[in-house]
């Protein structure tokens, strides 16, 4: 990964009472030298990767379970990907789902089981021919 | 260790195995490492002819361009991974790489590397995040 | 104005294509751009669709689709294009031209692509595209008026008309060598035949491969891409400028299938994959049968195409395949109607999938003078098309009657 340049957003859980604009302006007040761009989920930092590891580790650190965040290839306004150039790209109906899926993910850090066993969940199967053929002749 | 993740540009997964102490293989690096790279002008990927033809190492000729030049930017990340997260059952709009045929093929390509994987399906309710969120951190906390 | 594209795809990016799509659309005067929607729209337009495709990013090619039918999202015209090879793709890809089509009057044209594709290669279905959105009121124009020349400077030939009040009063034709050269030598022949001079010419309109450089050598009031040309050329010939039909052109390095309503394009293909479902393959048949090309139609006809096994799928092999059915002793006219069948099956395979055919079919080009060949275009398409007098002379027709537009 680059050590150059680090873009990463940052998303707020749906149910979260966190707002885009305190999120931003925590970023803000760490006053590290980094681009921050509130959006409708968030916001995006940019700046130098060890700087956006310091934001990440503190923005973990005041909201651990309502705020995820991951990298993002191109950097902020960048042409080639910006909507306003050529409307919504590929990923941008994913991160829609992802958002809402936050909610639960929120929870579930939330309640976590350490220790607990899961056994993987059977694969449904089908009944056997033969057993469908006897019920059909029942009916 | 080096984890990957699919779908290779989901959030959730990137964020977890970073959360639980590892580091992500995603998309994301993989494209970034092409648009900054200046040297190339193909945008908006900077996906060159020449990893199209790279991606022949994956598949045949007679396999659509479209998913050659997939592998070609997925494949590597594979090659390098110690460990892999599937997310299974994924509502149908998930998944920037758009191709079911790639999609299988990453799947495919992360059970011959023979590395730890586990396979969660994407949670339908509270509870199933739950269990979701602690498989994964059990996961992740076991690789050694 | 730029013109907005919107383009529904699968695989451009990791194919490495998209730069070059959005190069032809650029150097067109146009701009690509991809309809915005939502997750939720996602699921909604695949359901209504009624097609629900595996693969994600098709999906997202369906709730594009939707948007413009809506008309959610304001484009111009649409470009549809995923990777060649790919079966789900190529289902998408038709039903989807279909749908846009249906339900909405956007020019729609369709592509299936491989890594090596480049921008020139999409320039003329690009341009024909602007020209549709930005010549509407031109592509109108069902008469011909005042003193107006065409020239169209084909990969084969060279052709040149003269027309007046709706009138061809002049025309000529020769095997395309230098482009200007060509043209001039065509031009003065038709011009003679016409009884005028250049200096009572009050329009010329240029199209084919060479229409920049003669646009820029005749001082050419119209420069326009053959697909647009050919199908006004093609109405007006055969009379059929009101309704539906669709415009098959089997040329000598590509083929067109162009299907019009009211003489305005709607869609088109054009192909060029193979040699051997082009006029070229004709051309190499009649020469190792030691004839002229001209009356390889007259022997087709006379023959059955059941009793020379032959396939152009690719002109090599088609040219084995010929070598040895005459090896085995089959008849001339036999093997003649075997090549044009073989012509005409590939037409119907690559291209005629691509279009929903409409009636009649006009056949145009150089090639519909073979009469062996469109007799077996109407074998395979189950319709004799109609080959309009003067077909040959489409491109040269449409640039005069298009030109006559600026007066």
């Amino acid at each position: 990964m680059s050590e150059m340049r680090e873009t990463r957003l940052f998303m707020i859980s749906p149910r979260s009472m966190l707002t885009p604009d305190q999120l931003s302006r925590m970023v803000h007040s760490f006053g590290e030298s980094a681009i921050v761009k509130e959006t409708c989920y968030g916001c995006l930092v940019e700046a130098p990767a060890a700087v956006v590891r310091q934001i990440l580790a503190k923005v973990r650190e005041t909201y651990p379970n309502e705020v995820f965040s991951k990298v993002r290839a191109y950097p902020c306004s960048d042409p080639r990907r910006c909507r306003a150039q050529h409307g919504t790209r590929p990923g941008y109906a994913q991160l829609e789902e992802e958002w809402e899926l936050l909610s639960r993910i929120q929870y579930g850090l939330e309640n976590i089981r350490d220790g607990d066993e899961f056994p993987e969940p059977e694969d449904r199967k089908r009944i056997p021919v033969n057993d469908f053929k006897k019920i059909c002749e029942v009916h | 260790m080096k984890v990957f993740i699919d779908p290779p540009n989901s959030l959730v997964l990137f964020d977890l195995v970073e959360r639980f102490g590892h580091e992500p293989l995603s998309a994301m690096a993989a494209i970034q490492e092409r648009v900054d790279n200046l040297e190339v002008d193909m945008p908006p990927m900077n996906v060159t002819l020449d990893d199209v033809v790279k991606g022949l190492k994956y598949a045949g000729v007679e396999v659509p361009s479209g998913i050659r030049g997939r592998l070609a930017v997925w494949g590597p990340l594979i090659d390098q991974a110690e460990a892999a997260i599937i997310m299974d059952d994924c509502p149908y709009s998930f998944g920037c790489v758009g191709c079911e045929r790639s999609n299988i093929m990453v799947q495919y390509l992360i059970k011959r590397r023979g590395i730890p994987t586990l396979h969660v399906r994407y949670p339908e309710d509270d509870q199933q995040a739950v269990e979701f969120v602690s498989r994964t951190k059990q996961f992740l906390e076991g690789l050694e | 104005m730029t013109i907005k594209i919107a383009q529904l795809s699968c695989g451009t990016e990791y194919s490495s294509v998209q730069y070059e799509i959005e190069k032809a659309a650029r150097s067109v005067g146009a701009k690509i751009v991809y309809p915005d929607v939502s997750a939720a729209d996602i699921d909604d337009a695949a359901k209504r669709f009624g097609f629900n495709p595996r693969s994600p990013q098709l999906k997202l090619m369906i709730a594009r689709a939707a948007q413009l039918a809506d008309e959610k999202y304001d484009a111009d015209a649409v470009f549809i294009a995923t990777c060649f090879r790919c079966a789900e793709a190529a289902l998408i890809r038709n039903e989807l031209r279909r749908f846009i089509q249906e339900n909405t009057r956007l020019p729609v044209v369709t592509y299936s692509f491989t890594e090596r594709l480049k921008a020139s290669q999409l320039l003329t279905r690009m341009e024909a595209l602007v020209t549709i959105v930005t010549r509407k009121e031109l592509l109108a124009r069902e008469r011909q008026s005042g003193l107006t020349a065409g020239l169209d400077s084909g990969s084969s030939t060279t052709k040149a008309v003269i027309m007046e009040n709706n009138k061809i009063i002049g025309k000529d034709w020769t095997p395309s060598g230098d482009v200007v050269a060509s043209a001039t030598q065509v031009l003065e022949n038709a011009m003679k035949m016409a009884g005028v001079e250049l200096k009572d010419i009050e329009a010329i309109g240029t199209t084919g491969y060479g229409r920049f450089t003669l646009g820029d050598h005749f001082n050419a009031k119209l420069v326009q891409e053959e697909l647009t040309v050919n199908s006004k050329g093609a109405v007006w010939l055969a009379d059929r400028q009101k309704g539906e039909a669709t415009i098959l052109d089997i040329g000598g390095m590509d083929n067109k299938a162009i299907t019009v309503r009211d003489g305005v394009p709607d869609n088109f293909t054009m192909g060029g994959i193979c040699a051997g479902a082009s006029g070229r393959f004709l051309e190499m048949t009649s020469r190792r049968l030691k004839i002229d090309v001209t009356e390889l139609g007259a022997l087709a006809i006379k023959g059955d195409w059941r009793n020379a096994k032959m396939n152009s799928y690719c002109s090599v092999f088609g040219i084995q395949d010929l070598v040895t059915t005459l090896g085995e002793g089959k008849s001339f006219e036999d093997v003649a109607a075997a090549a044009c069948h073989s012509v005409a099956e590939q037409v119907y395979e690559q291209q005629l999938q691509e279009i929903d055919v409409r009636r009649p079919i006009i056949e145009v080009g150089g090639t519909s003078l073979i009469s062996g060949l469109v007799k077996q275009v109407g074998e395979v398409l189950g319709e004799e098309p109609i080959v309009p007098p003067d077909s040959q002379y489409i491109g040269a027709v449409g640039g005069a009657l298009l030109s006559s537009g600026f007066l």
